[in-house]
């Protein structure tokens, strides 16, 4: 973590911090809106209720305020991984089951695929900075989804969608975070203190 | 022998007199007073449709010896209604509090009970000292899809009622409002205002949770306001008040990603830097102001109608002006 504390590199860190935070922003603000249409186009209830749906990392967390810097960035690169590899589930879905009939939604997902994509390898860079790196990708695939009927499957969607929206809340606080002068960050346990 | 009892208002009520037979010749006071004889049906005490005033101390004397043989506190009341129940977090990410109250009182004791069920998990609403019906949770877990269902019953000697709240953790999330609102003039400009605030001191962490700003601003001669919101700062210059005007001002809060705007802030009242007043008559004075090159009152650079719905919620900073009030401008410089 030595590296880390050099000031060019906390001028990088905060940089990468403040781009990754409107990067979240946006993709929060994109992810409500592609929630809104797949609600609208797979004609599903907006306040129905989606049981944890497997496989999907979830944003929910105790004790926040008491993660480390590295904490945060691992958790959250782990679920943009498999937000990536959901997203690409479901794209490819819906392409199977409405082929051109809904090029909008289709477009909207591909849009939000491409944001949680830059986020992930936002958080490798930062990663790095950390001199830690990212974790190599293998293993992270989530299981095939069970085979599921068209409306279940719908449902699974709308899960998706939602917990990345919370996510994107998630990761502009945990940025914020990590961007506060040291304390926050370098002053860790021990750097081999992650989960 | 001595209790209380409760009784619903527009009941009809029946005390005996203890033990005491039937038959037996007794004396009931109510309060001290006596009650009299038409109201007894042998030693009962016989009160139809009570009300409200015949709560208090019931007393029966045996006739001749007027040893006390009963006593009973009779308290009238209603069972109770419904109750308004609230929760809020002005406080994220540190937990919310839940208040409520009675729509109607109901003029005997009433206990409250609140459970707060987060999926499968109790938790915790500890009490507050003051006020009384309030209580507050600590968040365990954030970022969690999962509503919080909040149920609060009353119950008294009467009945019981209870109503339940389910929530999210980010939809009741509604910050205090900004604190310390200051504008002053600004020097030698007679069309500013410097207007600045602090964050709510109940907002815990303000660096990892910032707070946007909605502020609103009028001439006090004027109904309508104008707004400006703004995604960071504490402070604003106002530039387009008019001259010599006293303006009333207020700002308010809200957390940039989740939640409600706060109630607005204590207003503020400032008037902008005028020039030395010269000692000129009233009609001198709007004759000196018509002629002079430099008004200091300049019709607004655009007059462009703005949308209503692009004043909240958009990140750019966004001033609306309506038609009328240019025309209504116009007339406030002959006031």
């Amino acid at each position: 973590m030595a590296a880390s504390d050099s000031p060019s590199a906390a001028l990088r860190r905060r940089d990468l911090c403040s781009r990754g935070i409107r990067l979240a922003g946006k993709m929060r603000s994109d992810v409500v809106d592609l929630l809104d249409t797949y609600v609208e186009r797979q004609g599903l209830d907006a306040s129905a209720s989606v049981a944890a749906v497997e496989g999907v990392p979830v944003a929910a967390v105790e004790r926040w305020d008491e993660q480390t810097g590295t904490q945060r960035l691992l958790e959250n690169l782990a679920a943009y991984r498999a937000f990536r590899a959901l997203l690409a589930q479901m794209l490819e879905e819906q392409r199977e089951q409405l082929g051109e009939a809904d090029a909008a939604l289709g477009r909207a997902l591909a849009a939000v695929l491409l944001q949680v994509s830059a986020f992930a390898y936002h958080l490798e860079e930062l990663l790095r900075l950390e001199s830690r790196g990212p974790p190599s990708e293998e293993g992270a695939r989530p299981p095939p989804p069970p085979h599921l009927g068209l409306f279940e499957r719908k449902l699974r969607g709308l899960g998706v969608l939602r917990e990345l929206a919370q996510w994107a809340v998630r990761s502009a606080r945990d940025l914020r975070q990590l961007a506060k002068p040291s304390p926050g960050s370098s002053s860790a346990p021990s750097p081999a203190e992650s989960p | 022998d001595s209790h209380t009892q409760y009784e619903r208002v527009g009941a009809d009520v029946t005390m005996k007199c203890g033990s005491m037979d039937w038959d037996a010749a007794v004396t009931w006071t109510a309060n001290g007073t006596d009650i009299d004889e038409s109201h007894l049906n042998g030693s009962y005490l016989i009160l139809k449709n009570v009300d409200l005033t015949q709560s208090g101390q019931y007393s029966c004397y045996e006739g001749s010896s007027w040893h006390l043989k009963y006593q009973t506190c009779l308290r009238v009341g209603t069972p109770p209604k419904e109750p308004v129940l609230m929760c809020r977090s002005n406080n994220y990410p540190k937990g919310f509090y839940c208040s409520w109250h009675l729509p109607t009182p109901t003029y005997i004791p009433n206990s409250f009970n609140i459970s707060v069920i987060h999926g499968t998990r109790e938790m915790v609403c500890e009490k507050d000292a003051f006020p009384k019906n309030r209580c507050h949770v600590r968040y365990l877990q954030l970022f969690s899809t999962v509503k919080y269902k909040v149920t609060l019953t009353v119950t008294n000697a009467l009945g019981k009622n209870s109503t339940t709240l389910t929530f999210d953790e980010v939809a009741i999330v509604k910050p205090d409002p900004p604190e310390s609102v200051v504008a002053k003039p600004v020097p030698n400009n007679p069309r500013r205002l410097e207007v600045s605030w602090q964050n709510p001191s109940s907002w815990p962490d303000p660096e990892s949770f910032p707070l946007k700003f909605f502020l609103r601003y009028r001439p006090l001669i004027l109904d309508q306001w104008q707004h400006v919101e703004l995604s960071d700062g504490t402070s604003h210059t106002i530039t387009d008040a008019y001259a010599g005007k006293e303006y009333i001002i207020q700002v308010a809060a809200k957390d940039n990603d989740i939640g409600t705007w706060s109630d607005w802030s204590v207003a503020v009242h400032a008037t902008p830097w005028t020039e030395e007043p010269k000692h000129l008559t009233t009609e001198a004075q709007i004759t000196e102001t018509t002629s002079a090159s430099t008004s200091s009152f300049m019709p607004p650079p655009t007059t462009k109608i703005c949308d209503k719905g692009a004043v909240v919620g958009s990140g750019a900073v966004a001033v609306c002006w309506t038609a009328g009030l240019v025309l209504a401008a116009y007339g406030v410089l002959f006031i």
